[in-house]
């Protein structure tokens, strides 16, 4: 029997009994709709946490610190893990580690003309810094051989301020400098270019003042990057020192950086990478960490919803299961006189298992359209209505289903294969029906 | 010359429960080539059990049954469907049509198993109906047709797809005498120009006068076997 005849008659024995074809799928739609709208619910919530905390920062940034913790495994010396280049270079090579930079921070104070921002300056390694997924709004990043060139955060150029008209930072409006064109001068000295000094007692320290460049300007308003200049951690390290020496500071010389930066491609492996660094001995910080006890809850609201999507579509399963038995029942003789006539057992077979089939795919297709239209009605008047009722809670919090395209692809065949194990019992019974006592039914 | 089907101390006993049913006692027969062979007895005398072991519907419950070189009896349902599919024609005494397809699907249904297209299907469907007599009844439903006719397209469907062997269970029994007559040319002149053979099963006289040879069962057994001499 080929696979054309196949379809065609099992599609004339569905319409033969419309009713009872058309409920068996109603049930099929109901299920698959079920438990995709559910799942998207949970897709959503997800999608929102995630949102949220990118908002926040870098997801792909893992954060290392010296200290805290000791070499697992190490010999009870306790000895303390060091973060020098040695360490760097390890790091950069576990798997998912895109880029690694050490990371120094020193709290300067910038001056364009009669204008001055006091900013935390971040040094990197100027030749990964394009390997840390930073968006540009104007320029360019650091590149090697920089060294007094500055790539400025995005909200830093609103921070320059006037000190002889006002007191502090503007925090919003326009900028009154361009950072890129403009010359700067940049220094330790937080009492650069105002008025009076306040700092009358001790001696007056003899600050050095440095001419730097900005090169660019990053995009991302929201994040922690926002407020940070970045530029070349060797020329930054030693600016540190000319500090420490003006200050008359003393102190014991640091071994290794104080904190890295570890940008990781798939924010999926950023748990692995951290859990690798600890394993070295250093601390680690990232959103991500936040990120997964979130969406640990989300997956768990996610699996309570698609459970209960879960059980409709059972009920629609037995649904399929108990149209079929009725329509072999009915079918009996029709059975009997196909095998006499010389139907393969596997036709037979074939045939109830299509028409199953065809009921869960019909009912799949037509509940993955039909959740899309929920889908899209949720998000539009539902979540219109919700932020009407409570106001808009929290950030982007519009989007409430999300349905990615494999599981409506997966709720189809799903679907599908509902049909398909549901038919396989009756299936199998019409198949093994004696001819002989099929044809005696009446 | 071998003869085509050899049927060999064949027995058959039905069990219900305690109860035990002897259908067929202890038969023999051979049929050959192109012969047309008549079962008559009273009713519950073993003529449908004895026509359906032959078709492999039934085991027997011992003895041997022989088509050509392949052991019926050995068969399992598989393969001795695939065997019926191949070589052998059925009519029933209830036409047993499906009443979802039309005169000309009817006809066709074999061929399907069998896995031949459409379209070479419907050429030959429609060919067989037109040589029963049924040219322009291509789209009725049974439904719509009258019992002769119904039982026109029945032997249609048994024959369209050129088996060696027809087995026909009281096939005008659902007939009156004129439209039985009728039906019986149609078939007995089909399997005649094809060389087929044709066992029947009736209750007919005059029906066995269509018939090579005539074997009388009665009680599981066969009583005699006689020659038809027309000539
Ligand atoms: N499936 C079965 N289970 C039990 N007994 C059966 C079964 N089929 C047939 N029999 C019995 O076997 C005997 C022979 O039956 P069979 O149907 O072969 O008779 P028949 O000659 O065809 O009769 P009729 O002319 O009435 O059709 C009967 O006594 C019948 O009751
Ligand atoms: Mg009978």
């Amino acid at each position: 029997m080929n696979s054309r005849d196949l379809i065609q008659l099992a599609i004339r024995n569905l319409l033969r009994r419309k009713t009872r074809t058309f409920l068996a799928v109603i049930g099929v739609v109901v299920g698959t709709c079920a438990i995709i709208v559910m799942l998207s619910i949970g897709f959503g919530l997800s999608h929102n946490f995630e949102e949220q905390i990118a908002s926040y920062g870098n997801l792909h940034l893992v954060n290392v610190y010296q200290g805290g913790g000791y070499v697992v495994g190490g010999y009870s010396d306790g000895k303390q893990a060091i973060l020098d280049d040695k360490a760097i270079a390890a790091m950069e090579r576990i798997k998912g580690v895109d880029a690694v930079s050490p990371r120094v921070e020193e709290y300067l104070t910038f001056g364009i003309d009669k204008h001055v921002a006091s900013v935390s300056v971040i040094g990197m390694k100027p030749e990964v810094m394009q390997k840390f997924g930073f968006n540009l709004q104007e320029g360019r990043l650091l590149q090697p051989g920089d060294k007094y060139a500055l790539v400025f955060g995005n909200q830093v150029p609103v921070m320059f301020y006037n000190p002889r008209e006002t007191m502090y930072s503007s925090w919003s409006g326009e900028p009154k400098v361009d950072v890129i064109t403009d010359k700067i001068i940049m220094t330790g000295d937080w009492e650069y270019g105002q008025k009076r000094r306040h700092g009358s007692e001790g001696e007056k320290i003899n600050y050095k003042e440095y001419k730097a460049q900005g090169v660019g300007i990053l995009a991302n308003p929201n994040d922690e990057s926002a407020y940070y200049v970045y530029m070349n951690i060797d020329t930054l390290k030693t600016i540190k020192e000319d500090l420490k020496r003006a200050r008359k500071e003393i102190g014991p010389n640091q071994q290794g950086y104080q904190s890295a930066m570890v940008y990781v491609g798939d924010i999926n492996d950023v748990q692995d990478v951290s859990d690798k660094i600890r394993e070295m001995g250093f601390q680690t910080h990232s959103l991500s960490d936040w990120l997964e006890a979130m969406q640990d809850q989300a997956k768990m609201i996610q699996g309570i919803l698609g459970g209960i999507g879960a059980i409709s579509l059972l009920v629609a399963a037995l649904g399929i299961t108990n149209t079929m038995i009725m329509s072999i029942y009915e079918r009996t003789k029709e059975i009997g006189i196909m095998k006499v006539i010389g139907a393969n057992l596997g036709d037979i077979r074939r045939m109830f298992l299509l028409e199953a089939g065809m009921i869960g795919f019909l009912g799949g297709l037509a509940g993955v359209v039909l959740s899309f239209i929920l889908s899209l009605l949720m998000n539009t008047v539902l979540s219109d209505l919700l932020s009407m009722m409570f106001g808009s809670i929290g950030v982007g919090g519009s989007t409430i289903s999300i349905i990615p395209w494999w599981v409506a692809v997966g709720g189809l065949v799903f679907a599908t294969a509902i049909g398909l194990i549901s038919g396989y019992s009756p299936a199998r019974r019409a198949m093994k029906l004696s001819a002989l006592e099929s044809l005696r039914n009446e | 010359m071998k003869p085509l089907i050899e049927v060999k101390n064949v027995r058959k006993i039905y069990r219900m429960g305690d109860e035990k049913e002897i259908a067929l006692d202890d038969v023999s027969l051979s049929v050959h080539k192109g012969e047309i062979i008549c079962l008559v007895g009273a009713s519950g005398s073993g003529k449908s059990t004895f026509l359906n072991m032959v078709a492999g519907l039934e085991k027997p419950t011992r003895g041997e049954i022989y088509i050509g070189d392949i052991p019926i009896h050995k068969l399992n349902e598989e393969k001795v469907t695939l065997f019926r599919q191949k070589n052998i024609g059925f009519i029933f005494q209830a036409f047993h049509l499906l009443p979802m397809l039309t005169a000309v699907e009817n006809v066709g249904l074999p061929l399907i198993f069998r896995g031949v297209d459409n379209k070479k299907r419907h050429i030959l469907a429609k060919k067989m109906l037109e040589d029963v007599g049924l040219s322009g009844y291509e789209k009725r439903k049974p439904s719509q047709m009258s019992g002769g006719q119904q039982q026109r397209v029945g032997i249609a469907r048994a024959l369209v797809g050129n088996p060696k062997i027809i087995f026909a269970d009281e096939p005008t029994g659902n007939l009156d005498s004129s439209t039985s007559v009728e039906v019986m040319e149609i078939m007995v002149k089909k399997v005649r120009e094809n060389n087929q053979t044709l066992l029947i099963v009736t209750h007919d006289p005059t029906i066995s006068e269509y018939a090579d040879r005539i074997v009388t069962i009665k009680d599981g057994n066969i009583l005699n076997i006689e020659e038809n001499k027309r000539g």
